[in-house]
This record gives structure tokens, sequence and C-alpha cells, in this order.
């Protein structure tokens, strides 16, 4: 962390400008709505000028654990009466192979076993895998150590690689939930 | 190592972001930092600069920022004594609410609360007597007008003056003051929308109260515990005390049993010094009520206990919802 003495509004421009794009990134890979990102992004940096003596340095997954923290208040928020979807839940909305990129190389069916995973799996594969924190600072954003979130990883890149396996089977050998169906 | 490049390989190609172009901020940095003041203030250099009393209203923090106006005023506390409050002569009608500021730095209420209880002193109507409790209360946001999309919200101050017996009859005198809104944005869409109204000040509205029966209020820290609805959690009890401050000349001895039971329900924050919408020094506690997305927020004063404010907040996006200021209490045996 700098000396406090440096945290000034220089320093702010200087970061706001280099992390701001990230940050929307962020929030436009969690959240269906471009606006509700640059939104979210400038919360964060509102939050890091308040506490501007805790950013350290390296200020990117500070600023995503903000973002993180923020986007689930904000989400338990607004489960009522959601206008704004998370990434995952507005995936499951499309139809897969609606858009030719996605039929051709599986996307929609990566997103689809994503969005199986749990909250942590999910979240620890995005900052590695679309962030691309390295393992120590995906960790600062979770807030656990770094051998906590190396195993993590590792069991949520497992569990992943298992979903797609399972939704490659064939639909017809799938089990079948049983519901009760209207009758037409 | 811990194959964080298999990763990227595996999730890269399902990038929803990976061909996006970000486009410039639509606030600058400095617009931040004067959004972030608005509502918290870190820095301790920025203190001197406070007026020592006073009613921010500016006409947002961000149009703050580029210089739109800013409007700075005081309502003094008054008596039934000192009647007159009037309303903010030439106020613009377009006002937009700011927050209270408190400092960054923060930590659980109890020890502050049971603190301040043990060193009260008395206040001004402490010794006095009278047929009736006076309260004079500026309150916003109850209710609120909302737009059809639901984004845009106004409503109208209100300047009460209250004189109450025991048997429940006497006075109150209602006056409606100017639209305040919560945000830039409100203030833009309800001043395109709302109709105008005529510029003269409205007529108070004067009525008698006619007899009900208002209970005393309790001593005992149980039976308060029980009023202010202790079991419902902070929340609920913060707007409870700002209605029992309301409507009662609350004793010494009580005011201490009242932040002694605030001490102990959890969730409050000490947020120390503050100064309230009538410019008074007050010291703060909040409540983050994040399943609701409210923060309520209870001004008290460092002396007497007294409780000066209660405001009610929304936490994302950070803007106030409702206020009630206390700005008199008092015994009197006179309805003017």
């Amino acid at each position: 962390m700098g000396p406090p003495g440096k945290r000034d509004e220089d320093w702010f421009t200087r970061v706001y400008a280099a992390d701001y794009p990230h940050v929307v990134r962020y929030g436009q890979r969690r959240l269906a709505d471009l606006d509700a990102a640059t939104e979210l992004a400038q919360e964060v940096f509102v939050v890091a000028w308040r506490r501007r003596r805790e950013v350290p340095d390296r200020s990117l997954p500070w600023l995503y654990g903000v973002a993180r923290r923020l986007l689930a208040n904000e989400w338990r928020a607004r489960r009522a009466a959601p206008d704004v979807l998370p990434m995952t839940d507005a995936g499951l909305l499309r139809e897969p192979g609606s858009s030719g990129a996605d039929a051709t190389v599986g996307v929609a069916d990566l997103h689809a076993a994503l969005a199986t995973l749990a909250d942590l799996d999910q979240e620890i594969l995005r900052l590695v895998g679309w962030e691309e924190l390295t393992v120590s600072e995906a960790a600062q954003v979770l807030g656990c150590t770094r051998t906590t979130a190396a195993v993590r990883l590792h069991r949520a890149r497992r569990r992943l690689t298992e979903a797609m396996s399972y939704r490659a089977v064939p639909p017809a050998q799938q089990p079948v939930l049983a519901s009760p169906r209207k009758v037409m | 190592m811990f194959g964080e490049e298999r990763t990227r390989t595996l999730l890269g190609p399902a990038d929803p972001a990976r061909h996006s172009t970000i486009a410039p901020p639509r606030l600058s940095a400095h617009d931040l930092i004067v959004r972030a003041e608005a509502v918290a203030e870190p820095a301790a250099h920025h203190r001197h600069a406070r007026p020592t009393r006073r009613l921010v209203l500016t006409a947002g923090a961000l149009t703050a920022a580029v210089g739109a106006a800013a409007i700075v005023q005081t309502f003094g506390p008054s008596t039934p004594d000192t009647s007159g409050i009037a309303g903010p002569p030439g106020a613009d009608p377009g006002v937009v609410l700011v927050p209270v500021a408190y400092g960054a730095g923060t930590r659980d209420a109890g020890s502050e609360l049971r603190g301040l209880a043990g060193r009260l002193v008395d206040a001004e109507y402490d010794h006095r007597t009278g047929r009736y409790m006076y309260h004079h209360t500026k309150t916003w946001g109850d209710p609120v007008m909302t737009s059809a999309d639901g984004r845009h919200h106004v409503a109208f101050a209100d300047e009460t003056k209250v004189w109450q017996a025991a048997d429940g009859t006497g006075k109150q005198i209602t006056t409606q003051l100017e639209p305040q809104y919560p945000d830039q944005e409100s203030r833009e869409y309800w001043q395109r929308n709302l109709k105008p109204k005529a510029p003269a000040t409205p007529a108070p509205d004067d009525m008698p109260l006619p007899a009900e029966d208002l209970a005393p209020l309790p001593s005992g820290r149980a039976q308060l515990a029980d009023l202010l609805g202790v079991r419902y959690g902070a929340g609920a009890v913060s707007k409870k005390v700002s209605t029992v401050y309301g409507r009662y000349v609350v004793p010494r001895q009580t005011r201490a049993e009242i932040l002694r039971v605030l001490a102990e329900v959890p969730g409050f924050r000490w947020r120390g010094q503050v100064t309230d919408r009538a410019g008074r020094k007050g010291v703060a506690i909040t409540y983050d009520d994040r399943e609701h997305n409210a923060q309520s927020l209870l001004i008290f004063d460092p002396n007497t206990g007294e409780l000066l404010a209660h405001e009610r907040l929304t936490l994302s996006p950070l803007r106030i919802s409702a206020y009630q200021v206390i700005l008199g209490t008092a015994w009197t045996d006179r309805l003017d």
C-alpha cells in the first residue's frame, strides 16, 4: 500500500483512467445490462476515493473486491423485481445456438454449464479466466487465502468440465425431473 | 501455476466482454470525488471548511461539481416563544437533498451509546412543566411521489408544529414547503412534469386535535425496549425512536434509558460527530439494512441526548428517502 500522502486527486485520476474499463467489463460479465455495469463501476470508484488509504498499489483486485460486494448487495436488493439480471440467468433465457458464434464454438454450452456451478466456483473461474487475475489476486477479491483459492479453482474447473460433459450427453439420456405438465 | 492458463483457455472464448469497447466514463474523476464527499467525509482537512450551522440543499452533488448553484440555508431550532421559522425565502424550488455527511471510521455503537447515556445533562425543558407538549418538526419523504417508470422521485417538505395535552387534545399547524428531490435526475424530470403551483406560500393547515388516549411514556428499560420494538431489529427501532421523540417530551432519565436500549440492539454503528440539516452539531449512529437496501441514521444531541434527526436512505444508489428534523421540543401552556 502506498503512503497516504500519495492518495490525492492526481493518483485517483490515474487509477480511474487505467482501471475504469476493466471494472466496467467486470460488471458486463456479470450483468445483462451495460448501463448497469457502468453504474456499478462508478460506485466502485466512489468507494475507492472514500477508502483511498486502503487501496493497494496494484489496485485492480481490490476494486474487483469492492465491485463484488456492491453487486451482491444490489442483487439482494433487486431480487423482488430484478431489472438487472446476473449474466448467468440472462444466458439461460437465451435460446442456445441462436447466435451463430455460440452455435459453432459451444459458448452457449459453456455459459449454461457455468450457470450450474455454485457462486464461488463461478466467481473464481471468471476472475482467473476472464479478469485474468492470478490465484493470489483472486484470493484477495474473494477474501480467502491463496491456498484456498487454488483449491477452489482446481475444484471449480473440474466441476465445470463435468458439467460440460454432462450437457454433451443427448437430452434423451439425461434424467428428467418429474413435474406437473399442463394437459393441452 | 495452479492451472491459471488452462482456465483462461477454457473460458476465454465465452468471455462476454471479450470484444467489447468501453466508452469513456460519463463522470470525470473529479465528479466522482465530489460525489464521494457529498456522502462521506474521510479527509480531516475538509472539516474546517464546513459551516457550523447549515442545511445543505444543493442542486445535486454532481452538478455542484460543475459549478451549478448550491443553496446553503440555516433553520434555527425554535420554541413556542420563537415561533418563526420562516420558510426559505426565495429558495430554489428544485433543491436536491444531500445525505448527512459523516466520517469514514466506524465501530459498534454500543459502548459509545452507553457512555453518552451516562453523561447526559438536562435539556432546557427538563425542569419546566406545562399543559401541552410542543414539537416543531420538519419532515420530508412521507409520502414520496414517483414517476410511472419508478425512477424519479419528489416530495414536499412539511413544517409542523404540534401542541398536545395528555388527553390528546391540542392543535397542529402544518405548512407545506418547497419540493425537494433525492437526486438530480428526479429534479430535472419533475421540474418538467410537476404542474407549477401558485407562487404564494401555501396557507398553513391549522387543525384542532381531537381527544385520544395518549399513553404515558414508560421510563423503565424493559418497557421502553418493548415500546421501541427491539424485537423487530434496528431498522424498526430507529423509526420508533423518531416517533417517540416527535410525540413526547422525553425526560433526561428516559433519554438515557433509550440510549442504553439502543446500545443493546445489534447492528448500530457509531458515526461520531455530524451536523444535522438544521446546522446543529450532533452524534450519529446508523444501521445498514442490506436486505432492504436501506440505511437508518439517528442524530442525538451530544449533551442532552435528545433526538435531533432521523433519516432513512437507500444504500445503492445512495440517496435520501425520508427525514425528520426535530427543531424544537418544550412544555407550554399556550397554543401559539
